[in-house]
C-alpha cells in the first residue's frame, strides 16, 4: 500500500519512459521546429518538391548561350533608361550649333573624345571672344588669303611652307588640299607663289582649327595678353567647349547620334513591349473563348479566316495611312493582327486538352470555369504564351522599320530605330555610314536576343525538358 | 473532290467580300486630300463637287455596291495623283508581271536552296550544317528583314560589280533582288524541313529499314524525305505571303517597277483609290494561296481525301 502510494504521488515526469521526456524537456525550450525534407522518405508518400517555376529556371540557367545574351539584354534595357541621367549626355532632338559660328555640328565622325589637336606648352595661339569663363576659343590663324592671292614663300617645307604676305608672317599648308602654284625648283626661297583656293595662314605649323572653325581649350592653361595667348602646358583643343564626346557621331542636323540611338531604342522597346502585352492578353482571352466557349467557335473561325487571309503587312501599311503617323497608330496596327496567331493556338491547345480526365474530373467536382482555365489549363500554354510574347517584341521593332521605310513611320521628332535606319541607309556608301551601322547594331542585338531568349525560355518552360 | 472545291471556292468567296468589304470601309475613313491632284488650290464648291463627280458624298452602302459593280467589269477607278487619270486597272495590268515573274522567281530560288538545306541540316544533327543553317534561321527571322536588304543591296552589288538598281534587260541586275527575296523563304522551309525530317527519321518504320541494311543516302531520300514534304505545302500560302511583303520592300529598294514599289509611290504621293486598288489586291492573294496550297496538298499526297474533312475537332 505504502509503495502503491508513493508510485501515485511521483510526478508525471517519473512515469515517463526516457525519450519522451527527453522529447518534452526539448518541447519545452523550442515549441515547434521545422520538419526537413528528405527525399528517400518523401517518395514513400508519393511527395515530390517539383516545383513548375523552380525547374523552369533551372533549365534556363543551364543554357548558357541564353543566359549570357539575357545579361546583355538586362544591361541594354537597363542603360536605354539610365542613360539620359548620366552625366555629360546630349539631349536626344538636340542640334548642336558651334557656339561662336552657330554652324551645325553635323556628320562628325564618332569618336571617344572631343580633342582634336593636342599642343605643346608654349604655343602660341590667336584667342576668338568667347563668353566662358571655363573656356576659351582659340585657333591658330593669323589670316584668310583669298584664292589666287600671291605671298612670298621664305621657308619650303613638304607639309607647312613658312611665308610672308603683307608683312606678315605665318605657315600655309602645302598639300592636295591647297595645291600652291610653286616655282619648278621650289627649294630655291625666297620666290612668290599662290594657290588656287583661299586657304589659311597659321601661326604655326599646324592647323589648330576644325575646317576652319575656333577650338576650344580650357581656360587656365593660356598665358592670355590681348587676342595672342600661350599655353601653359600641354593641353587638348577640343571642337566643342565640353568633354562630353559624340560617342556615335552627330548626324547631318547635329544631333548627337548617341543620345539618339538609346532615345530610339526606348521608343522601339515601348512599342515592342505595349505590343506584346496587348496580343497577349488578346490572344489568350480571345483563344480560351474560342476554344472553351462551343457556340463561339463557329463564328471566331468564320472572323480568324478572315483576319488570318489579309497579310498583316498590308493591314499595317492600311491602318497607318488612314490614321495619323505616331507611336499610338503603330501600336493599334500591329496589335490588329498580332493576336490571331496566340488566340488560335491557344484554342487549338485548349481544345485537346479541356475534356481530359483530370479536367472533367475537376468539373464534376464544382470547379468554376475560370477556376479550370486559370489553374488548368493556362500553366499549360505558358511556354508558348512566353515564346509568342518574347517573339512579338522584335516583330514590332521591324514593322516599326518597315513602316518608317515605306515612309508611314513615326515623325522625325519621335526618334525610334526605325527612323535612324531609314535616315542612315541613304548614307551607307558613303563615309558617313556609321549613321546606319550603330543603330543596325543596337537593333540587331535587341532582336536576336529576344529571339533567341524566348525561344530557350519556351523550351525550358515546357514541363516536357524538366525530366 | 469537286464538291469539296466547290464548297472551298464559296467559302473563299464569301471571305474574299468579307475583306473586301472591311478594307472598302476602312479606306473611306482617308484623308480626302488624297482625291485630287492639286487640293490646296481647290475652294470648298469644287471639292464638293468632286466628291460628288467620284460618289463619295453616297451613303457607304451605295459606295460599296457601285464599287463591287464596277469591280465585275474589271473597273477599279482612276488615279488621281500618281498618273491623273489614267484607269487604275491599266497601270496594274502593265506593273503585275515584273512583279509575278520576280514573285515566282523567288519562290523557286527558296525551294531549291531552302529544301537542301533543310535536309542536310537533318542529316548533319549538330554538325557543321545544322549550326550553319541555325544561326542562318535565327539571323533571318531574329534581323528585321529592312536592315538586311539594306546591307544585302550595298555590299552584293559591290561584290557582284552590277548596278544597284533593277534593269530589265540585265540579268545580272535581277540576281540580287531574287536572292533577296527568297532569304525569308529559305529559312522557312528549311527550318520546317528540317523539323519534319527529323520527326520522320524516329519513326518506326525507318528504324525497320536502317535494321534491315537499306543505305543511309536511300532511306533519307525514298522515306524520309518524300514523307516530311508533303506537310511542306502546306506552307506554301504563307510563303506566298512572305514574297508578297518583301516585294514592297525589294521592288522599292532596287526601283524595279512592279506592283510593291508602286504601293509605295501611291502612299508617298497620298493617291486614295490607287492605294485602294493595290491593298485589295494583295489582300486577296492570301486566299489565292491558300486554295493553292490545298489543292497541291491533294496531288502530291494520295493519302490525304479531302471529303470527310470537316471542322477540325
Amino acid at each position: 500500500m505504502g509503495m502503491f502510494s508513493k508510485w501515485k504521488s511521483a510526478p508525471v515526469e517519473a512515469r515517463m519512459s526516457d525519450s519522451l521526456r527527453e522529447r518534452m524537456q526539448a518541447a519545452a525550450k523550442a515549441p515547434f521546429t521545422f520538419a526537413q525534407y528528405h527525399p528517400g522518405e518523401g517518395e514513400m508518400i508519393g511527395y515530390s518538391d517539383y516545383s513548375y517555376w523552380g525547374s523552369t529556371f533551372r533549365a534556363f540557367l543551364k543554357n548558357r548561350v541564353a543566359l549570357t545574351l539575357f545579361c546583355v539584354l538586362l544591361a541594354l534595357l537597363l542603360f536605354t533608361f539610365i542613360q539620359p541621367t548620366l552625366p555629360g549626355q546630349y539631349p536626344a532632338n538636340l542640334i548642336i550649333n558651334h557656339p561662336i559660328t552657330q554652324i551645325q555640328m553635323s556628320n562628325i565622325a564618332p569618336s571617344l573624345t572631343t580633342v582634336k589637336t593636342r599642343v605643346e606648352a608654349g604655343t602660341e595661339l590667336i584667342v576668338t571672344p568667347y563668353e566662358d569663363e571655363r573656356w576659351s576659343a582659340v585657333s591658330n590663324v593669323l589670316a584668310s588669303l583669298k584664292a589666287r592671292e600671291q605671298f612670298t614663300v621664305l621657308e619650303y617645307g613638304d607639309f607647312y611652307c613658312y611665308v610672308e604676305i603683307n608683312g606678315q608672317r605665318g605657315y600655309v599648308k602645302n598639300d592636295f588640299t591647297t595645291k600652291l602654284k610653286l616655282p619648278e625648283d621650289y627649294t630655291q626661297t625666297p620666290y612668290t607663289a599662290r594657290s588656287n583656293f583661299p586657304i589659311k595662314l597659321y601661326s604655326s605649323p599646324a592647323d589648330c582649327t576644325n575646317n576652319g572653325d575656333a577650338l576650344f581649350v580650357e581656360t587656365r592653361y593660356l598665358d592670355m595678353d590681348g587676342d595672342h595667348a600661350v599655353t601653359n602646358a600641354a593641353c587638348a583643343l577640343r571642337i566643342l567647349p565640353s568633354t562630353a564626346p559624340f560617342l556615335f557621331g552627330t548626324n547631318n542636323l547635329g544631333q548627337d547620334l548617341w543620345a539618339m540611338v538609346w532615345s530610339g531604342t526606348r521608343t522601339s522597346l515601348f512599342i515592342g513591349f505595349i505590343v506584346a502585352v496587348i496580343e497577349a492578353f488578346t490572344g489568350i482571352v480571345v483563344g480560351v473563348l474560342w476554344g472553351y466557349v462551343r457556340r463561339l467557335d463557329r463564328l471566331l473561325t468564320a472572323v480568324y479566316n478572315v483576319v488570318d487571309n489579309v497579310p498583316t503587312t498590308i493591314v499595317l501599311v492600311l491602318i497607318s495611312y488612314i490614321m495619323r503617323p505616331g507611336v499610338g497608330t503603330l501600336i493599334f496596327a500591329m496589335c490588329l493582327t498580332g493576336w490571331v496567331g496566340m488566340a488560335r493556338f491557344i484554342r487549338n491547345q485548349i481544345v485537346i486538352i479541356r475534356d481530359r480526365d483530370y479536367n472533367l474530373a475537376s468539373r464534376c467536382l464544382g470547379t468554376s470555369t475560370l477556376c479550370i482555365i486559370t489553374r488548368n489549363l493556362l500553366p499549360y500554354l505558358v511556354s508558348v504564351i512566353t515564346l509568342r510574347m518574347a517573339l512579338a517584341i522584335p516583330g514590332a521593332i521591324g514593322s516599326e522599320v518597315f513602316i518608317t521605310y515605306i515612309g508611314l513611320g513615326l515623325p522625325v521628332s519621335t526618334p525610334s530605330l526605325g527612323n535612324l535606319i531609314n535616315t542612315g541607309r541613304k548614307l551607307i556608301s558613303t563615309s558617313q555610314s556609321y549613321q546606319l551601322v550603330f543603330p543596325t547594331i543596337v537593333l540587331s542585338i535587341i532582336t536576336i536576343s529576344f529571339y533567341l531568349i524566348g525561344n530557350a525560355f519556351a523550351d525550358a518552360a515546357d514541363p516536357k525538358n524538366h525530366v | 473532290m469537286g464538291k469539296y472545291l466547290l464548297k472551298r471556292m464559296i467559302s473563299s468567296v464569301l471571305t474574299l467580300l468579307v475583306i473586301l468589304t472591311v478594307v472598302f470601309v476602312l479606306l473611306r475613313q482617308m484623308p480626302i486630300e488624297g482625291y485630287f491632284d492639286n487640293f490646296d488650290k481647290l475652294d470648298n464648291s469644287m471639292i464638293a463637287a468632286r466628291l460628288t463627280q467620284l460618289g463619295l458624298d453616297q451613303p457607304l452602302h451605295k459606295q460599296l455596291l457601285s464599287f463591287f459593280g464596277g469591280l465585275l467589269h474589271g473597273d477599279l477607278g482612276t488615279s488621281s495623283r500618281y498618273s491623273v487619270g489614267a484607269p487604275i486597272s491599266g497601270i496594274i495590268a502593265q506593273k503585275a508581271p515584273i512583279s509575278i515573274i520576280l514573285g515566282l522567281l523567288s519562290m523557286g530560288v527558296a525551294l531549291v536552296l531552302g529544301i537542301p538545306l533543310g535536309a542536310a541540316m537533318a542529316r548533319s544533327q549538330s554538325g557543321f550544317w545544322d549550326r550553319f543553317g541555325t544561326a542562318f534561321i535565327v539571323f533571318v527571322n531574329a534581323v528585321p528583314a529592312a536592315v538586311y536588304y539594306i546591307y544585302l543591296q550595298t555590299l552584293g552589288s559591290t561584290a557582284l560589280r552590277v548596278s544597284m538598281l533593277f534593269s530589265r534587260e540585265d540579268l545580272r541586275t535581277w540576281i540580287l533582288p531574287v536572292f533577296s527575296m527568297s532569304l525569308g523563304n529559305i529559312a522557312y522551309y528549311a527550318m520546317w524541313l528540317r523539323r519534319y525530317m527529323v520527326d520522320e527519321n524516329n519513326k518506326d518504320y525507318v528504324k525497320l529499314a536502317r535494321a534491315k541494311g537499306v543505305n543511309e543516302s536511300k532511306i533519307t531520300m525514298r522515306h524520309v524525305f518524300r514523307n516530311a514534304f508533303v506537310p511542306m505545302i502546306q506552307y506554301i500560302p504563307t510563303s506566298l505571303m512572305y514574297t508578297v511583303c518583301g516585294s514592297i520592300y525589294i521592288e522599292s529598294l532596287y526601283s524595279i517597277p512592279g506592283m510593291g514599289g508602286l504601293l509605295v509611290d501611291v502612299i508617298s504621293r497620298q493617291d486614295n483609290p490607287m492605294v485602294q486598288a493595290i491593298v485589295m489586291i494583295y489582300s486577296c492573294i492570301g486566299i489565292v494561296g491558300l486554295i493553292l496550297g490545298d489543292l497541291l496538298m491533294v496531288l502530291v499526297d494520295p493519302r490525304i481525301s479531302l471529303h470527310g474533312k470537316g471542322d477540325a475537332r
